[in-house]
C-alpha cells in the first residue's frame, strides 16, 4: 500500500469517527440503537473473519463466542459487579473455552469443521437451557436494570474501532502472513516451519475476544437475553452473511457487508414480516453461486476500497486478473 | 564421521502396500544426489520421510547425527531440510515476495529481524529470476516461474539439504538448462542437494551419485554412467513397457 | 438385561439404522461431488412429511410410503443439483469450499423456513402396527423390526448397485479419482447427478420410516445434519460400513440418553461423542490412519 493512500483512509477514518461520536448529541435516538446493533454485528463479522477468512476455517458456529460472553458477563453482573469486571471475566472464559475447543475442532477440516462448529451453538445453548439454576434456563437472564445505552454506545464504537486496528495489524503481520499460508495449503505451510496448531489455537482464541466483548456489552445494555436471543439462527448467521457478502478475507469486506445487510433488514425485513430466513438462505444460495468472493472483490467495489487503501488481501479469490498491486511490507 | 543424511532400513507400509522396503542411504555433503526409478517406485514418499512429512513404518532417518525420522515436518525444516514438489503447491493467492517470507519467516532456526527480512527476501527472489516478479500472485505465474518460486521458498529457510521433486519436468530446453545452473549455483553456496529426476540427461550431468528404486527396493547404487548401464536398472525401466501385465502405480 | 432395556436397544438400533442410511446417502454425495451437503438433514425432513402426507391424504402405508419416495426424491435430487451444485462443482477446493458452504447453508434455511410456514404444527408418529412379537420373553414391536429389515435390505441393495452396475461402479471411479474418472471418460456431470439423487432419495427413505416413530418439525434438518456428520466422522471418512455401524452407535447412544438422564439432554450426546472420537481417534473407527 503506498505511503500517499495510507492518508486518505486515516482521514476517512477520523472523519466518521467523529461523526459517530458526535450523534448522541444531535439527539437521534432510534439511530444510536440502530448503529449499536450494526456495531455489534460488524464486530462479530469481523472478528469471524480472522478465523473464517484470513485462516480458511469457516468457524460457523463464531456466535457462540458471543453467547458466552453475553452470559458470563450477565451473571457476573448479577452477583454485583461492574461493568469492567464482567467483561473481563467474560472474556477470560470465553477465551479458555476456545482454548479447549480448539483442540478437538481442528483436527477436522473444511466444511467438516463447519459443521461441527455449527453444532457447537446449539451444545452450548443445550447446556445452558439445561443449567438452569445458573443461567435462568429457557426463559432467559436480567442483569441490573438502568439505560446505558449512550455509554453502551460509545463502548461498542471503540471496540468496534479496535477490532479494525486488530484485524488490519494481524493482516500485515507476520502471524497473519502464516494465517494466510494455512489458509492456502495447510500441509506445505507446516513443511515450511509454520507452527499450524498452535497458530490455529491462538487465531481462535484472538477472534473470541471481540465477539465476547461484544456479548458482554450488548448484554449490559439490553438488561434481558434469552438462549435464541444470543444463541439463534439470526445472530449465527448474520454476520458470517456480512463478511461473506462483503468479502471473505479482506478487511473492508465485512464493513461493506455489514452496511448493505442492515440496510437491507431495515427498509425490507420490516416490511415483509414473514420468511427471512428464507431470503437469508437465498441470498447465501445466490453468494455461493456467483460471488463467493463478495462485493469487495467485484468490478465496481473494488477500485473503490484499493483507492481508500484497504486493498490488500483481495487477490485470494480473484480469476486471474493481473491488477495493480501494492508493495508489501 | 557422522554421515550427513543417512536412511537406516527406511519402510513404509500404506494399509496393504509395501511403498519403501529397507531403503539404506548415505548422502553426501555438499554433493548432488539423484534418485531415479519408474513412476510409483516411491521416490517422493521417500522425500516425505526424510522432509519429516510421514514417519517410517520402520527405519529411521538420521539428519547430520540427529534422528529426526519422528520430528514432524516444520521442526525438520528448522533442522535445515526444505523441498519442492513435484507438482507445484506454491500459496496461490499469496504474492511471490510473500511465499518466499514464510520461508524466510518460519523456517530458518534464527529468522531475521523485521528490517533485514525484504532484503533478503528479495535477493532470493533474484537469485533465481524472479526479481522482477515479487508482487506478482503465485497463481498468476507460468510453471517454470513456480518452480523457481518453489526453490526460493526452500532456499529461503537457509537449509543444507534440499530436497528437489522432478524440479524440470515439464520444463523446455531452455528453462531445464537455466534451472541446471541454478542447481549448481545452490551447490556452490555450499548446500547438499538430493534430486528425484527422470530427465536421465541432467542426473548424468549433475549428480555425483545415484540412487535407483523400484517399487520401493533400492536395487543399484553408483555413479550415473555404471549405474544406467546395470542390466536390472534397464530391466526396470524398460520391463514396464515389455511386459503386458505390468501395471505402475502413480 | 430388562425388558425395558431391550426395548431401548432396539429402539436404538432402529433409530441408528435410520441414521445410518441417511449418512450413507450423505457419504456418497461427499465422496463423488467433494461437497458436504449441509441441506442433507432437511431431505429426510421432507422425506418425513411427504410420507406423512401420504398416509393421512391416502392411508397409504409407511413402508411403500418409504419406497414411493425414492422416485420423487431421486427427481428433486437431480433438480437440486443442477440448479445449486453442479455450477460450482468444478471449482479448485478452497472456492468450492466456501461456495459450497454458502449455497447449502442456503438451501437448508430456505427449505426449512418455507416448510416452517406451510406446516407449522409439529408431525408425530404415524400410528401403524402391526401385531407384536414375542422374543425370549419380551414383546418386540414388530413394526420396528420390520422397519429395520427394510433399512438393511435397502442398505444391501445399495451395495450391490455400487459394485455391479455401471452407474455405480462410476460412481466408485469418482470418488477415487476425479480426474481419473475424466481421463477414462466418464460423464461427471451426469453420474453426479445420479449420485445426489440417490443419496437425497436415501435420506428421504430414512424420513418415510423416521416419521413412523419419532416427531417430524421442519427445524430439525440443521441438527440432524450434524448428526450425520458425527455419524460419518464416527465412522471415519470414506467408510461406508463404518457410517453405518456410526449411526448405530449414535442411535443407541442417544435413546439411552433420553432415557436414563432426560431427554434434553439427548440432543447433546451426538457432539460429545464427536468430540471424543476426535480426541481419541480422529480418523474414526474404520478410518484410514495417515
Amino acid at each position: 500500500m503506498n505511503r500517499r493512500g495510507k492518508r486518505l483512509p486515516f482521514f476517512l477514518i477520523v472523519l466518521c469517527a467523529g461523526i459517530l461520536a458526535a450523534l448522541p448529541f444531535v439527539g437521534v435516538s432510534y439511530g444510536i440503537v440502530w448503529i449499536f446493533l450494526l456495531a455489534v454485528y460488524f464486530v462479530l463479522a469481523l472478528s469471524y473473519d480472522i478465523v473464517g477468512g484470513y485462516m480458511g476455517y469457516m468457524n460457523l458456529g463464531h456466535s457462540t463466542f458471543f453467547g458466552l460472553g453475553a452470559y458470563t458477563a450477565a451473571i457476573t453482573l448479577n452477583q454485583g459487579f461492574h461493568l469492567a469486571s464482567a467483561l473481563v471475566v467474560a472474556v477470560l472464559l470465553t477465551a479458555c473455552f476456545a482454548a479447549m475447543v480448539s483442540y478437538p475442532l481442528f483436527r477436522l477440516r473444511g466444511a467438516y469443521f463447519a459443521l461441527a462448529t455449527f453444532g457447537l451453538i446449539s451444545l452450548v445453548e443445550v447446556l445452558t437451557i439445561n443449567l438452569r439454576d445458573l443461567t435462568g434456563g429457557s426463559g432467559g437472564i436480567s442483569t441490573p436494570p438502568g439505560n446505558h445505552m449512550v455509554t453502551a454506545y460509545y463502548l461498542i464504537l471503540v471496540v468496534a474501532g479496535a477490532t479494525m486496528a486488530l484485524s488490519h495489524f494481524i493482516a500485515r503481520s507476520k502471524f497473519g502472513l502464516a494465517l494466510f499460508s494455512i489458509r492456502e495449503d495447510e500441509e506445505v505451510a507446516q513443511a515450511f516451519g509454520v507452527p499450524t496448531s498452535l497458530y490455529k489455537g491462538l487465531a481462535l482464541i484472538i477472534s473470541s475476544v471481540p465477539a465476547s466483548l461484544a456479548g458482554g456489552i450488548y448484554v449490559w445494555n439490553m438488561t434481558y437475553i434469552s438462549p435464541p436471543s444470543v444463541f439463534g439462527l439470526e445472530i449465527a448467521l448474520s454476520p458470517i452473511v456480512m463478511a461473506m457478502l462483503g468479502g471473505t478475507g479482506t478487511m473492508a469486506g465485512p464493513l461493506v457487508g455489514a452496511i448493505f445487510i442492515t440496510m437491507v433488514q431495515e427498509f425490507l425485513w420490516t416490511k415483509v414480516p414473514y420468511f427471512h430466513l428464507a431470503m437469508y438462505g437465498l441470498v447465501l444460495i445466490l453468494l455461493g453461486l456467483f460471488l463467493p468472493g463478495g462485493l469487495v472483490r467485484t468490478r465496481w467495489i473494488k477500485p473503490i476500497v484499493g483507492w481508500m487503501g484497504f486493498g490488500e488481501e483481495i487477490d485470494y479469490f480473484k480469476k486471474s486478473e493481473t491488477g495493480k498491486m501494492g508493495e508489501t511490507p | 564421521m557422522t554421515c550427513f543424511l543417512e536412511c537406516k532400513g527406511v519402510s513404509k507400509t500404506f494399509g496393504g502396500i509395501k511403498a519403501l522396503t529397507n531403503i539404506n542411504l548415505q548422502i553426501e555433503r555438499n554433493a548432488i544426489t539423484g534418485i531415479i526409478g519408474p513412476n510409483g517406485a516411491g521416490k517422493t514418499t521417500l522425500f516425505n520421510i526424510i522432509s519429516g512429512a510421514m514417519t517410517p513404518t520402520e527405519g529411521e532417518v538420521l539428519f547430520m547425527g540427529k534422528v529426526t525420522s519422528r520430528m514432524g515436518p516444520a521442526r525438520v525444516c528448522r533442522l535445515g531440510i526444505a523441498r519442492t514438489y513435484q507438482l507445484v503447491r506454491p500459496f496461490n493467492s499469496l504474492t511471490a515476495m510473500e511465499n518466499v517470507l514464510i520461508g524466510l519467516g518460519f523456517g530458518r532456526s534464527r529468522p531475521p529481524s523485521r528490517e533485514d527480512r525484504s532484503m533478503e527476501a528479495m535477493e532470493i527472489l533474484r537469485f533465481v529470476g524472479l526479481g522482477g516478479k515479487a508482487t506478482h500472485t503465485a497463481e498468476d505465474l507460468t510453471l517454470v516461474e513456480k518452480k523457481h518460486l518453489e526453490i526460493a521458498r526452500a532456499l529461503a529457510t537457509a537449509p543444507d539439504l534440499l530436497l528437489l521433486d522432478e524440479v524440470v519436468s515439464g520444463l523446455n530446453p531452455t528453462e531445464v538448462l537455466r534451472t541446471m545452473d541454478t542447481i549448481l549455483q545452490i551447490q556452490a553456496r555450499g548446500i547438499t542437494v538430493i534430486m528425484i529426476e527422470h530427465i536421465l540427461k541432467v542426473v548424468m550431468k549433475l549428480c555425483k551419485k545415484v540412487v535407483v528404486l523400484n517399487y520401493g527396493v533400492q536395487i543399484a547404487e553408483g555413479v550415473p554412467e555404471e549405474v544406467v548401464s546395470d542390466p536390472e536398472v534397464i530391466q526396470a525401466y524398460i520391463g514396464k513397457f515389455e511386459d503386458t501385465g505390468e501395471t505402475s502405480h502413480a | 438385561m430388562s425388558a425395558d432395556f431391550i426395548q431401548l436397544l432396539v429402539g436404538g438400533v432402529l433409530l441408528g439404522g435410520i441414521y445410518g442410511l441417511a449418512a450413507f446417502g450423505l457419504s456418497i454425495t461427499f465422496g463423488v461431488l467433494n461437497v458436504l451437503n449441509l441441506a442433507h438433514g432437511e431431505f429426510l425432513m421432507l422425506g418425513a412429511l411427504l410420507s406423512y402426507g401420504l398416509f393421512a391424504a391416502l392411508g397409504i402405508n409407511p413402508f411403500v410410503a418409504a419406497v414411493v419416495v425414492i422416485p420423487v426424491f431421486m427427481v428433486l435430487g437431480v433438480g437440486f443439483y443442477v440448479i445449486l451444485l453442479k455450477k460450482i462443482s468444478d471449482k479448485p477446493p478452497h472456492q468450492l469450499l466456501t461456495a459450497s458452504i454458502l449455497v447449502t447453508l442456503g438451501a437448508s434455511l430456505f427449505i426449512e423456513d418455507v416448510t416452517s410456514y406451510f406446516w407449522d404444527r409439529p408431525v408425530t408418529g404415524i400410528s401403524y402396527s402391526l401385531p407384536p412379537l414375542e422374543l425370549a420373553g419380551v414383546v418386540i414391536s414388530s413394526t420396528r423390526l420390520l422397519i429395520l429389515l427394510f433399512i438393511f435390505i435397502l442398505a444391501f441393495a445399495m451395495q450391490i448397485y455400487l459394485r455391479r452396475t455401471y452407474v455405480g461402479k462410476s460412481i466408485r471411479a469418482i470418488t477415487q479419482s476425479r480426474e481419473g474418472a475424466k481421463v477414462v471418460g466418464i460423464p461427471i456431470s451426469r453420474i453426479s447427478a445420479v449420485a445426489f439423487s440417490i443419496g437425497m432419495a436415501l435420506a428421504a427413505s430414512a424420513g418415510a420410516f423416521y416419521v413412523t416413530l419419532f416427531t417430524v418439525t421442519p427445524t430439525m434438518g440443521i441438527p440432524l445434519t450434524i448428526k450425520y456428520l458425527c455419524v460419518v466422522v464416527l465412522g471415519g471418512l470414506g467408510s461406508i460400513v463404518g457410517s453405518v455401524l456410526g449411526g448405530l452407535i449414535l442411535g443407541v447412544a442417544e435413546t439411552m440418553t433420553a432415557y436414563y438422564c432426560g431427554a434434553e439432554w439427548a440432543p447433546t450426546i451426538a457432539f460429545i461423542l464427536l468430540i471424543l472420537i476426535l480426541v481419541v481417534r480422529p480418523e474414526g473407527l474404520f478410518g484410514a490412519k495417515k
